[in-house]
């Protein structure tokens, strides 16, 4: 076990290097630059824009060939100076370190929202099969699925917020985290994103629940006279959660970039996603590969923890 | 008794939120290194400069003790600014300051100025800076060899940093970049109506009220507790949020002003704005060689109905415009530019008969006749411009619907900025291994042949001579090769001692005016107005252009 | 090689024309399913529309400022333009007209002939776009599973490179660097989506190949790329048309997504980008947004319910 987690780290840290290595080059070799937001300002005001445009260029030291921004780069990461992101004007790490709470905060509260109703909603449609219950969720949970994230964010602020009234049209950063005005802000980004993933689990579970309730072993726990809560909730439950816990792994890794950076732009909370799209379009090469960084480890962290709580899951499975 | 307290004026309460769209937010706070206008912005909420204007263009002095003094010759200026103004630390700001910030600093090589351009000038053919001297310790002068009437403009918006702070980081760019004080904004003093609180990047920008503010003696001002500019991710949910009364202010797009009017609690401004739109005709070799003929220049803007533009992408809320000068400056005059695109001059049988003088014909084709080129085959022009913005795309497609309207095709294509402003802006002599610039003269072309690009532009209403960069046969921005020895001359003319009366500056500028609109090197087409919504408990608002300058007077009531 | 492809799409094909029993067991299976049915019967109306509709409907590229801001056929709005002399409105009432049955939109381009044109566009990147990434996924796929050991290793590691890599991020990047295009749009997500299907195939294309006909095949002699295509794919197939059918709205929503966020091919009239326009006027020109969203929402609703029943269909183990 401790050799298979120790051949995982390694290939951890190759992945990593290798997409970070692939941001950096796409970025810095790509027809755009950094410079291109400015220059029209520059020349609309008479200036010479070749020569403030090597200004910027050695003032942030891309003026030297590839290789060796890729090797300084590197070299400063490995220290742990992330560098300074010039589009932000301040330190990579300061960056990234006022605004991960807030992508933080959402991705959790929404994944744990999807979980519990989601895999709550999908257990009790399973065990009431066929009824209205049953029905009535199948076919939110499609509609659930099929909207569009973003759509969905913008709708329940023109209604809940402008319309009725009852929240903020906007996140407002004023309140502590560990707030209870915070958590009442947060309740629309949360359903937004949370939506698409309950709905999935809802129907995963309600068919892998489906599956397990066939099975042999439920007939002789019933017939051995364990209460239906036990019989459900112990033992089927059990079996159905493995291939469920791989779905919600996926789930986080897609949402961290994807749904979570729209749910920051529509309801405007500064989180990581933001960070890293703006830097996206100002060409900041230095946030970007160190939100990726980020990104990837998370998801490979998060890969490496389910596979070895996979052996606590199914004694059956091991590595070597 | 109690009436002993000084200041009757309101009291300062409340949050003043300013809500803007992403795109907007300032770049950094340590002014001399950037670029973009925001930032500029952000730091003069803590920073006055010497002078602003009010609506009507007239001086307002801020840290001047009195209006900037020039010598009869035009050469020599003197700047006298107030004796109360403090830094952070208790020090007296003086003129040091302000010639340590322009001989140290912005004119340095070391720091690369953005704007330096702005502060040289051309002697025996080399580029030098104007020389700053300090006369004592609340004046200082500046000495130019050559005149320019309207280098006094520049200098109002001059702020200084602190010496005492800046020479610990001199000649060290990374240093000077990364200083806390100045991307802080800690040296502030009483200089500005707020001091630096927050800044959380693409959420929020946080200024708290100065009791020290030195224009705030006699009227408590400013009256807000907090000035915050609110980031959103899209304008949706900005106007959203301006409805439901969680921000104070914030720009209004044209198709939502009716509801917004209709509303109550809420006042919607409507002021004229720097920003124009043009239409460059590339009267290089690789455009269209009718391009290059006035004739054919002034049909094809006479095509073009400036008022259908105005109503229907801007709801209206524009007015056709004929020069680079907008109706707001005090140089604008009305009478002897060639008003194009507007009745009478919008007749587009008129335009046909002036391509038909020119010696073009017209094919029928249809229901519609197409002019042909001189090589017998249909005229089609490409109209390159970037994709991104609303109000560009459907100005290219309407565009494109009038030129159809005089029997001329227009192909649009949509490129990225990078792209537009490396292969159909810049261009260079082919065959030589010039770098490619936005103007590499006469006999320059760009890598791809265009014929037409949508610009927009911000004048200055107070020194439009500034748009030499488009017209001059040396400026920096005329990529579609305009060359008239006139348009020149008459530039030059203002720049310099002739332009120091300001009645035959506004002469000339009227004559350079009708020069540029007759010949027709671009067609201007209409100065944009702004929405700009506020809650209606906001009291003290001037609308017009600057209707800012007096912002820290704005109360809740 | 010609002869061989025949044979194979023969193979693939063959199990349910051959053996039409099993072919309508499937089917009946799948016809119990109304939902199913009813996503399909949608599918297929949007194909016929999508193919065959332009020829019927107006240009959409074709702007007329003249009739710009129409409503639909029995809505009216008001219009009201601002007179900057006098300071005041000029409003009018304008009513839908048959010839443009669903209205206008800001440039005066026919919403009838965009939805049309976009649900051509819509299904081509959906169809394109996961055509890629399971032509891929499964080739790879198979292949790893069969050459296994190093190969498999080094493929794998590959599949683990590009699967941890944030998928929206790597789309923004690509596009923003190399531009807005549908073409690039296609292509980015093709080939950063195959990961899922790679593991999938794999696993199953492992399981399936220590099988005995594939030790048979082999025992007569049949070479490695023959037991591949003549057997495995074959045989994994009904995993790839369950999981291409689920990708496709997943694909067209990530289209969507990017027009939203202002990367979308701004000259095609797919639905995203209409929906993006439309997001600014949603109370003067409402029909602009909600129209588009509409469509996405009932085009990708169908695909997840016709993919739902396939599965189902396909499953030995579902009670149907």
């Amino acid at each position: 076990m401790r050799s298979y987690i120790i051949k995982r780290l390694i290939y951890s840290v190759i992945i990593a290097w290798a997409i970070l290595t692939i941001t950096f080059i796409l970025l810095r070799v790509g027809p755009t630059s950094p410079v291109d937001r400015y220059i029209l300002n520059i020349a609309a005001k008479g200036q010479d824009v070749e020569s403030v445009k090597q200004a910027i260029e050695a003032r942030y030291g891309l003026d030297k060939p590839i290789i060796e921004q890729y090797f300084i780069y590197m070299g400063n990461l490995l220290q742990g100076k992330w560098g300074w992101s010039f589009s932000a004007s301040m330190p990579v790490m300061e960056l990234i370190g006022s605004h991960w709470i807030y992508s933080f905060q959402l991705i959790l509260l929404a994944t744990i929202f999807a979980i519990v109703l989601g895999v709550g909603t999908g257990m009790l449609s399973a065990v009431k099969r066929n009824t209205k219950f049953d029905y009535a969720a199948s076919f939110l949970s499609f509609i659930g699925i099929s909207i569009p994230g973003f759509w969905l964010g913008l709708m329940l602020i023109l209604v809940f917020a402008v319309y009725l009234g009852v929240f903020k049209t906007y996140y407002d950063t004023r309140f502590p985290i560990w707030s209870l005005e915070n958590l009442k802000q947060l309740i629309l980004p949360v359903i937004t994103l949370g939506t698409g993933e309950l709905a999935g689990y809802v129907r995963y579970t309600r068919s892998a629940m489906l599956d397990n309730l066939r099975k042999e072993f439920v007939t002789t726990a019933r017939a051995k006279g364990l209460p239906e809560r036990i019989v459900i909730g112990k033992h089927v439950f059990r079996n159905a959660i493995l291939p469920l816990v791989t779905i919600i792994m996926f789930d986080l890794g897609s949402i961290v970039f994807g749904g979570a950076y729209l749910t920051e732009i529509v309801f405007g909370i500064p989180g990581l996603g933001q960070v890293s799209f703006n830097a996206i379009f100002a060409n900041d090469y230095a946030v970007v590969v160190a939100v990726t960084l980020i990104g990837t480890f998370l998801v490979l962290f998060i890969n490496l923890a389910t596979d070895v709580f996979y052996t606590y899951l199914d004694p059956r499975i091991r590595y070597e | 008794m109690v009436l002993l307290l000084g200041c009757a004026g309101p009291q300062a309460e409340g949050n003043f939120i300013e809500g803007d769209v992403a795109g907007g937010e300032a770049e950094t706070l340590n002014w001399i290194l950037a670029a973009d206008a925001s930032s500029f912005g952000y730091v003069g909420y803590t920073l006055e400069s010497l002078a602003t204007y009010d609506n009507q263009f007239n001086i307002v002095p801020r840290c001047l003790a009195k209006d900037i003094e020039v010598s009869p010759d035009g050469l020599v200026y003197t700047i006298t600014i107030r004796n109360d103004l403090k830094w952070s630390d208790g020090s007296q700001v003086t003129s040091e300051d302000y010639v340590y910030t322009l001989k140290n600093l912005m004119f340095s090589s070391w720091l690369n100025y953005n704007y330096r351009d702005d502060w040289e000038e051309e002697v025996d053919g080399q580029k030098v800076f104007v020389t700053p001297k300090v006369v004592n310790d609340i004046a200082f002068m500046l000495t130019r060899q050559t005149v320019q009437p309207e280098f006094v403009y520049t200098l109002y918006d001059l702020t200084p940093y602190p010496k005492y702070i800046a020479t610990k980081y001199e000649g060290n760019v990374d240093a000077f970049t990364q200083a806390k004080e100045f991307n802080e904004l800690s040296y502030t003093g009483n200089l500005g109506p707020y001091k630096f609180k927050e800044w959380l990047k693409n959420d929020k920008f946080v200024v708290a009220r100065n009791p020290d503010f030195f224009l705030g003696k006699d009227t408590g001002a400013p009256f807000f507790q907090e000035y915050i500019i609110k980031m959103f991710g899209t304008s949706a949910v900005m106007q959203a949020a301006l409805e439901a009364g969680d921000i104070t202010y914030c720009g209004i797009e044209p198709q939502n002003v009716v509801k917004f009017k209709k509303i109550d609690r809420i006042n919607v401004y409507t002021v004229p704005t720097r920003g124009y739109n043009i239409i460059s005709y590339n009267q290089r070799a690789n455009g269209w060689e009718g391009l290059r003929k006035r004739e054919v220049r002034q049909a094809l803007s006479m095509a073009i109905d400036k008022d259908t533009i105005a109503k229907k992408i801007y709801l209206g809320f524009a007015e056709p415009a004929y020069s680079f000068i907008p109706s707001s400056s005090p140089w604008y005059s009305d009478e002897t530019v060639l008003k194009l695109g507007v009745a009478p001059l919008n007749n587009k049988q008129k335009a046909v008969e002036m391509l038909k003088a020119a010696g073009y014909e017209y094919k029928e084709n249809g229901e519609r006749d197409v002019l042909l080129d001189k090589n017998g085959k249909p005229v089609k022009l490409s109209l390159v411009t970037t994709p991104g913005s609303d109000v560009v795309e459907s100005m290219s497609l309407l565009i494109k619907q009038e030129l159809a309207g005089i029997g001329i095709e227009v192909e649009v294509k949509w490129v990225q900025w990078p792209t537009l402003l490396r292969q159909y802006m810049m261009n260079k002599v082919q065959g030589s291994d010039q770098e490619p610039r936005y103007n590499n003269g006469p006999q320059a072309v760009s890598e791809e042949p265009w014929d037409i690009t949508l610009m927009g532009h911000n004048t200055d209403p107070l020194a439009p001579s500034g748009s030499r960069v488009f017209f001059a046969s040396d400026g920096g921005l005329n990529s579609f090769g305009f060359f008239n020895d006139n348009v020149d001359a008459l530039f030059k003319k203002i720049r310099s001692k002739n332009g120091l009366d300001k009645g035959d500056r506004k002469k000339m500028y009227s004559e350079l005016a009708r020069l540029i609109s007759e010949e027709q090197p671009v067609d201007f087409i209409v100065y944009t107005r702004a929405n700009r919504g506020f809650q209606n408990n906001v009291k003290g608002i001037e609308p017009g252009i600057n209707m800012g300058y007096n912002y820290h007077m704005w109360r809740f009531e | 090689m010609n002869k061989g492809l025949a044979l194979f799409l023969k193979k693939i094909t063959g199990p349910f024309y051959i053996n039409r029993r099993l072919a309508k067991y499937y089917l009946d299976r799948l016809k119990k399913n109304k939902l199913s049915l009813a996503g399909l019967g949608f599918i297929v109306l949007l194909a016929l529309v999508g193919i065959f509709g332009p020829l019927f409907v107006k240009d959409p590229q074709k702007s007329d400022f003249n009739i710009n801001n129409l409503p639909p056929l029995g809505f009216s709005i008001q219009e009201s333009v601002y007179d900057i002399k006098t300071d005041t409105f000029t409003t009018k009432v304008i009513a839908g007209r048959p010839d443009h049955p669903l209205g206008t939109d800001s440039k005066g381009r026919d919403m009838l002939a965009m939805l049309v044109s976009g649900a051509r566009i819509s299904l081509f990147v959906g169809l394109l776009a996961t055509g890629i990434a399971i032509f891929l996924g499964t080739f790879i796929g198979v292949l790893s599973a069969y050459l296994g050991g190093w190969a498999d290793n080094v493929m794998m590691r590959f599949t683990d490179v590009m699967m941890t890599f944030p998928f929206f991020l790597l789309l923004v990047l690509i596009v923003f660097i190399f531009g807005p295009s549908l073409a690039i749009i296609v292509l980015v997500i093709g080939l950063t989506g195959w990961t899922g299907a790679a593991r999938l195939i794999r696993s199953e294309a492992l399981s399936l190949r220590t099988r005995d006909f594939v030790t048979a095949s082999k025992a007569l002699g049949a070479s490695d790329a023959r037991v591949m295509f003549m057997h495995l794919i074959p045989n994994v197939i009904s995993l790839v048309i369950v999981m291409a059918t689920l990708s496709i709205p997943g694909v067209i929503m990530a289209e969507a997504a990017l027009s939203f966020i202002g990367l979308g091919d701004p000259m095609s009239t797919s639905w995203g980008t209409i929906l993006n326009a439309g997001q600014h006027s949603l109370d003067t020109a409402w029909w602009v947004a909600v129209e588009p969203g509409i469509m996405l929402f009932f085009t990708v609703l169908a695909f997840n319910f016709f993919g739902d029943g396939l599965r189902d269909a396909f499953d030995p183990k579902a009670d149907i």
